[in-house]
């Protein structure tokens, strides 16, 4: 539980797309708006299918959207 | 508090109500001193059928309040509800079937262990129900605390 070590953008990429809402970007996805908000809060990873519909949905590259915080990584 | 959200909690509501009565009536039973199998098996059928009954009210109640509160709120004569899992709910409700799982399956253990330990058979059967109706409650619990604290 806690803090997840995939980080996001889409709050500010939601905010450069016309001020697009939570709900908006949840029906252009396929979820509900608690997991737009979830992921949002970096409370929860999403597949990478549902990723890659976040990142279409904003014509971004996924590493636009999502990056990942590997520092204490073993690799 | 999505729609999810609300059933879990309809859920948590109803098997609390059912485990309350299971108590209950159990120590009615012991305090008169008379509890023998057919009491209890008696017991066992009753609250099987008062949860099942209860949960299908429950959540008839839960869909209709939830019509009723968008009609209010939105003034539309057919407020859509918006019921649907996505993967977030499914992952939710697979961890709380699995939480469920490991309770109820403890709760088999000791109820086995109190008859290898010299107790009558009736102890054990009370504690299936017990461990059955309590696992189903935690993993209600514990499903909304995914809910509100993420993972």
């Amino acid at each position: 539980m806690g803090k997840s070590r995939v980080a996001n953008n889409i709050r500010k990429l939601r905010f450069h797309h016309h001020e697009m809402t939570q709900q908006e970007l949840a029906e252009k996805v396929g979820v509900t708006r608690q997991t737009i908000i979830a992921i949002e809060n970096a409370k929860y990873s999403p597949s990478l299918e549902l990723a890659f519909r976040i990142a279409l949905a904003f014509g971004s590259p996924l590493e636009e959207v999502f990056s990942y915080d590997s520092q204490n990584d073993p690799i | 508090m999505s729609y999810q959200e609300k059933n879990i909690a309809v859920s948590l509501v109803c098997y609390t109500l059912v485990l309350g009565y299971f108590l209950t009536r159990l120590s009615q039973l012991h305090q008169n001193g008379d509890l023998n199998s057919a009491d209890l098996f008696g017991l066992w059928a009753v609250v099987i059928v008062l949860s099942i009954i209860i949960t299908i009210v429950g959540a008839v109640l839960m869909h209709a309040g939830s019509a009723i509160i968008e009609v209010i709120r939105t003034g539309e004569e057919d407020p859509k509800i918006d019921d649907s899992q996505d993967e977030r709910d499914k992952l939710i409700d697979l961890r709380g079937t699995k939480v469920a799982h490991l309770l109820f399956s403890v709760g088999v253990f000791l109820a086995m262990l109190t008859y290898v330990f010299g107790q009558p058979p009736l102890v054990m059967f009370a504690l299936l129900i017990l461990s059955g109706l309590a696992a189903q409650a935690l993993s209600d619990i514990f499903r909304l605390a995914l809910y509100r604290r993420g993972f």
